[in-house]
């Protein structure tokens, strides 16, 4: 069986931060990357579920779209257990959109013929929540987002739906599949330093776009928007802040309690 | 009767049929053997560990280490530290055995070889009165000080000899420990017994032979008088049966020696011979070995010999179980218990022998582990060199390696990865704290600096760490230091990191810290953290880094007493100091701070725990990253009561940025916020140097 | 193409407030675009909901029906499919849902169209114009959609006012969509959260905890902090991951939305999803470390000092 997880190295942004001259895009220099969230919990459930399959050859091959920082995520991916790592990358990917990066994806994850694929519900800098139905749609597989528990009868997938209000539906659907992991489903492994270093002697290959038989055209016609400008959000008011000992802003809170409770 | 003068003697063998004799020598020799047996089965058992070398100290230093080994022992001054009364009476056991055997040898000497092989013999006249002399003193001493010690088990009953451990409960399998007391019970009493026969049959050979000089073996001579008036028939009967029962004993005693807690005769000797001393400052690196070997402890045979041998060295004397924080504070860690559960996995194994995993419910708890606040306690105090606190440190790294860590620690590794500090901040804002200051300080990486300053996380990014920083920065700039900082070049120095068990994570953090200092020109490092200043003193140099690092405290004295900063208000605070675990104990830096204090005119109060038995403030080891469980006292708390239990102390003074958080913390918590007030000592140099009410304190 | 459709949801038998709120949106836009503003139920009970969903600026209800008992994703990707054949327009609205975000991508995928997720505004400026957040809120981003024809965009649930129900009087109309063997998922059942009694959305005065809070031992005292003070416990997402909190009493997108008189947040730091679910809030007191921390942005009033020093002082006062 083969498992492909989709991940992303996301940035986090500092408080202080400086936008590109074009006012498209951040300065990189105030970007700190990391695996995204959601892509640590996909990547954990790919593992356990390789895990308790009987017999040999099953794997787990972790995917992702990026330039140099992306490398460190794939690593960490192999060095918690993955078996395989693609990166791919080109210039012209830099400002691709969700279906962008989906077309680009599902070009990859179809050279693998993969059983299942797994993606995290959203990444934590762009919050699309999008890439991994889109990516299904490319590959014509079946789908299920926001998945919170996954049990696996040989080619016939349960999971549990995790809908508003805490409401869960169970639904069942055929391999191959792709479904999008929500966070909590399990508990992420650690991987340390030094098995990221031993990661290095694990598979990793690196892509470009020529290889997956693609070109810029086909990528371009594949993204849904484009970006305009990036801009600080309006700020309202904000908050009145309550200043003092912990005494006094306690004080204080009780006293907006009880005035908003009465009446 | 036999008359005085050179024919003085007595006889070895008296009344001994030859084929008595014979049996006798027999029985010897077979203890003997039994002995070396003994003795060889654990040197077997220490090489199935492959964590280290073998021999683990090279071949060729071992006669200057067993040296001083001996010089050691004879001072006693491992036994005797804070505990003058076991130390006292562990004297004269000691002394008392070593005569005795030593007694014993000449004896044999003389009668089984100088005598048979050259027919003299030195065993009489003045040389035997001297000798029995001698013999009587040490068994005096011998029997008083086992006497001390059975007090002191069975009715004085210090804390630290309560077997009771903390990493069971009752009901669990391993909580019972009487078979530990029984143990003790009969090596003491033992002991007792082979003394106490010895005079026996000294006063009953006495009191037939009437040798007349019995004023020289005075405990024998004590006992003969009641004996007197006994018949010669009933002595000669009761003779050879103490005789028997005597050496009986004796070689039985002998024998058992590998067996029991005699054995720490043995163990402790080596053990200290080959003690580390640099084990508290400076953790191993992972050793070279296949990529694919876990690192770590994890079962008895990732052990290094050594530490395999410290093991069998542990006398359950309890000076680690006494002096440990978390102990101390109700955790479920006890150095003594670690080791002695280990041991036993070591002594009886399971069917999977060396191989067997000694982590888990049956062996050496996690929670355990992690309770662990690496303030190396344990490793300063223990009489005979045990590592504790190392060992744990490798059982960590093994934990870490299978991702078997509380989730909070585990998420803190990921951040100081991200963003290399613990507190998730960007690295850009590493050097924010000096944008308060009316001056600005220098970017070591771009011009030569006098002193390269390694500011550390806490001191960068906690706010109130970072009001001592900005004063240390305001001495400096006072001074005319020509100082600099690394600003965003700068990491976590990774001692915590290290110390939790990440070890690769260390590497990389160092590998960046040394490659930003390589780049700069300084005379030498100065730091206001003592974590740091272990790492970049200590352990940076494994990976090729070698400067000179030196404390904040000591930089700051040498201003002091230079005058480049001057006391303009002599401060009248009475104060108490908190030797911080990384300079204090680990580093052996006790004196500047205390100099400060009485340079600024302050009256220092010692803590009743001070200097090398400072008791930690509960966050080294990666513990100030793992959350407490509510309800139980803090470290800190237990510290800060100490402290107000002291007469009319006003300030707690600390030199670590830890402590400062740690203890303004604790001071609230405890309810001793009106009581005692923080100071970090560079805040009250500023209050003695700086010529108006600056910045002080919270 | 031309025209806007917004597809309405429901789920189990009731209308969702976000297709009200859609309507409002797309309303607006369709005026910009000058075009109509149609809206699309689907579903097998969906005749039931066409009056409620004649608002205000609408022209046309259009019903689509799909075999089986609620929302599957491929029926319903079939069924915008088709709405997208038979109708043309130039604009399909969608909330920002789980249900959508089922879909939605993957029919902007196949069919090549425009696509912006969770955004905040939309508009027509020479073109479809749409802003939503960047880097999780902290920026606010501007796309266009060159060279589509038609673009799908789910909008971000409680920003818009809610359309009033059936103030207008469109008529509805069947649109008929080939559904045959096109579902790949079957659906086995529904689960309710164990609610252990609570309904947090009833509750008037909320004191919810987040991950400033540090241990799960911790939480007990926080139980008994809110008993004291008559609050009802309820938390944000990472406590119900970790298993310290149950998921009846989770404030956010993917859990209860609530909107209480006081929301009292102590070491909640704001993230987006938390937002969604409390940022109607009466009243909203903030109490986190962290002076950047997002949630000052919703809030009323906000303290920045420890959670437990507060929940002490507090403590003293209950």
């Amino acid at each position: 069986m083969r498992i492909v997880v989709a991940v992303k190295q996301v940035a986090a942004l500092d408080e202080e931060f400086e936008l590109l001259v074009d006012g498209r895009s951040v300065d990189p220099d105030y970007l700190e990357w990391d695996l995204n969230e959601w892509d640590t919990f996909s990547l954990e459930a790919a593992l356990q579920l390789r895990d308790a399959l009987d017999g040999d050859g099953h794997e787990v091959v972790a995917v992702t779209i990026g330039e140099e920082e992306a490398q460190e995520g794939l690593l960490a991916c192999l060095a918690k257990g993955a078996d395989r790592a693609v990166r791919v990358w080109d210039e012209s990917l830099r400002d691709s959109d969700v279906l962008a990066v989906a077309r680009v994806l599902a070009a990859v994850i179809e050279r693998e013929s993969p059983d299942l694929v797994l993606c995290g519900v959203q990444s934590s800098d762009a919050v699309n929540g999008a890439t991994g139905v889109a990516l299904s749609g490319f590959l014509g597989l079946a789908h299920v987002a926001v998945v919170k528990h996954i049990e696996l009868d040989g080619t016939t997938v349960t999971v549990q739906r995790e809908l508003e209000g805490g409401l869960v539906e169970i639904l069942t659907l055929p391999l191959p599949a792709l479904l999008t992991i929500q966070t909590g489903i399990n508990e992420p492994r650690y991987a340390t330093l030094r098995a990221i270093k031993q990661a290095r002697e694990k598979p990793l290959e690196s892509l470009s776009l020529g290889e997956l038989g693609l070109d810029h055209g086909a990528v371009a016609a594949a993204a849904g928007s484009r970006v305009v400008s990036i801009a600080h959000p309006e700020r309202g008011e904000g908050a009145q802040m309550l200043e003092g000992a912990p005494a006094e802003v306690a004080a204080r809170i009780v006293e907006i309690v009880r005035d908003r409770m009465t009446g | 009767m036999l008359s005085l003068g050179s024919l003085a003697t007595r006889p070895v063998f008296w009344d001994f049929t030859t084929p008595l004799r014979v049996l006798w020598y027999a029985l010897a020799i077979a203890s003997v053997g039994v002995f070396v047996y003994g003795c060889w089965r654990p040197v077997r058992k220490w090489r199935r560990g492959h964590g280290g070398p073998w021999p683990p100290v090279p071949w060729s230093q071992w006669p200057a280490r067993l040296w001083g080994g001996l010089k050691l022992l004879g001072s006693h001054r491992t036994i005797a530290r804070r505990d003058h009364t076991a130390g006292a009476a562990h004297r004269l056991i000691f002394y008392g055995f070593m005569v005795l055997f030593a007694g014993t040898v000449i004896l044999g000497f003389d009668t089984d070889f100088l005598t048979p092989v050259f027919g003299v013999s030195y065993f009489h006249g003045t040389f035997y009165l001297a000798y029995k002399e001698v013999l009587n003193l040490f068994g005096t001493a011998l029997v008083i000080g086992l006497l001390v010690m059975m007090v002191r088990r069975a009715i004085v009953r210090p804390a630290k000899l309560d077997y009771a451990r903390p990493d069971r409960a009752l009901g669990e399998p391993q909580f019972d420990r009487h078979t530990y007391e029984i143990g003790d019970w009969v090596f003491v009493g033992t002991l007792l017994v082979i003394a106490l026969t010895g005079f026996l049959l000294e006063g009953v050979r006495i009191a037939m032979d009437q040798p007349g000089y019995g004023g020289t073996q005075f405990v024998g001579w004590l006992v003969a008088q009641p004996l007197s008036g006994v018949s010669d028939a009933t002595l000669g009967g009761l003779r050879h049966g103490l005789w028997w029962f005597h050496g009986l004993l004796a070689i039985t005693f002998v024998a058992s020696i590998p067996f029991t807690k005699a054995m720490h005769m043995l163990t402790a000797y080596v053990s200290l011979s080959l003690r580390d001393d640099t084990a508290k400052r400076q953790l191993a690196p992972i050793p070279p070995g296949p990529a694919d070997q876990p690192a770590g402890y994890g079962a008895l045979e990732d052990f290094s010999p050594l530490h395999l041998l410290q093991l069998d060295a542990c006398t359950k004397c309890g000076r680690c179980h006494e002096a440990c924080p978390a102990n101390a504070t109700g955790r479920p860690l006890s150095p003594r218990d670690v080791i002695l559960e280990l041991r036993e996995h070591a002594n009886h194994p399971s069917a999977d022998g060396f191989a067997a995993s000694v982590i888990g419910a049956d062996g050496v708890r996690q929670e355990t582990l992690w309770a662990c606040m690496q303030c190396q306690a344990c490793v300063e105090i223990c009489p005979v060199g045990i590592e504790q606190a190392p060992i744990i440190n490798q059982l960590r790294r093994r934990l870490v390696e299978e991702g078997e860590l509380d989730s909070n620690l585990q998420a803190t590794l990921q951040t100081i990865h991200k963003s290399g500090n613990s507190f998730g901040e960007n690295r850009r804002k590493r050097g924010r704290w000096t944008a308060e200051l009316e001056f600005e300080v220098p970017d070591a990486r771009k011009q030569p600096v006098e002193v390269l300053w390694f500011v550390g996380d806490y001191a960068s990014f906690d706010p109130r760490s970072q009001q001592v920083t900005r004063a240390i920065a305001r001495l400096l700039h006072r001074s005319q230091v020509a100082f600099g900082i690394l600003y965003d070049g700068e990491r976590n120095s990774g001692n915590d990191v290290r110390r939790v068990g990440e070890e690769g994570l260390f590497e990389s953090l160092a590998q960046q810290n040394i490659d930003a200092i390589s780049e700069c020109e300084f005379d030498r490092i100065m730091t206001s953290d003592p974590h740091s200043l272990n790492a970049l003193r200590n352990e940076y140099p494994q990976l090729g880094a070698a400067w000179k690092v030196v404390h904040h405290t000591q930089l700051l004295r040498e201003l002091l007493e230079s005058g480049r900063l001057e006391v303009r208000n002599r401060l009248s605070h009475r104060v108490t100091y908190h030797d911080p675990c990384h300079l204090g104990r680990i580093n052996g830096e006790y004196d500047d701070p205390r100099r400060i204090i009485e340079l600024l005119g302050c009256t220092l109060v010692e803590m009743p725990r001070n200097r090398d038995n400072s008791f930690c403030c509960g966050a080294g080891g990666g513990r100030i990253w793992i959350p407490d469980t509510p309800g139980q006292e803090r470290p800190s708390e237990n510290r800060i009561r100490e402290a107000v239990a002291l007469p009319d102390v006003e300030l707690f003074v600390v030199t670590c940025p830890k402590d400062v958080t740690m203890y303004e913390d604790a001071i609230k918590t405890s309810g001793n916020a009106d009581r005692i007030q923080l100071r970090e000592l560079t805040e009250l140099i500023e209050e003695a140097v700086v010529p108006q009410p600056a910045m002080v304190g919270a | 193409m031309s025209g806007v459709v917004v597809v309405a949801e429901s789920r189990r038998g009731e209308l969702r407030e976000v297709s009200l709120e859609l309507i409002s949106a797309a309303s607006a836009v369709a005026q910009e675009m000058g075009e109509p503003l149609s809206v699309a139920v689907i579903g097998s009970d969906c005749a039931k909901f066409s009056g409620a969903l004649a608002a205000d600026g609408v022209s046309e209800v259009l019903t689509v029906q799909a075999p089986g008992d609620g929302f599957e994703a491929d029926l319903w990707a079939a069924a915008v499919e088709g709405l997208i054949d038979a109708e043309s327009p130039s604009l399909v609205m969608l909330g920002h849902t789980i249900d959508s975000m089922g879909f939605a991508p993957a029919v902007a995928a196949r069919r090549g169209l425009g696509f912006a997720s969770d955004v905040v505004a939309v508009g027509w400026s020479d073109g479809l114009r749409v802003r939503r957040g960047a880097y999780g809120d902290k920026l606010i981003a501007e796309l266009e959609f060159p060279g589509k024809t038609c673009s799908i965009v789910t909008v971000r649930p409680g920003i818009f006012p809610p359309a009033t129900a059936g103030a207008g009087s469109a008529q509805a109309r069947s649109v008929q969509v080939p559904m045959e063997g096109v579902a790949r998922t079957a659906h086995v059942s529904y689960e309710e959260a164990a609610s252990g009694g609570v309904d947090i959305t009833k509750a008037e005065f909320l004191l919810s905890i987040g991950r400033g809070i540090e241990d799960k031992d911790n939480v007990p005292r926080f139980e008994e902090l809110a008993a004291k003070l008559g609050a009802t416990l309820s938390s944000s997402r990472p406590l119900v991951d970790a298993g310290w909190m149950p998921s009846a009493r989770q404030v956010g997108q993917s859990g209860k939305t609530v909107k209480p008189r006081v929301y009292l947040a102590l070491g909640i730091s704001g993230a987006v999803q938390h937002l969604a679910g409390m940022r109607n809030a009466d009243t909203i007191i903030a109490v986190n470390r962290d002076p950047e921390a997002p949630i000052f942005n919703v809030a009323h009033y906000g303290a920045v000092a420890d959670l437990f020093e507060i929940a002490d002082e507090l403590d003293a006062f209950a």
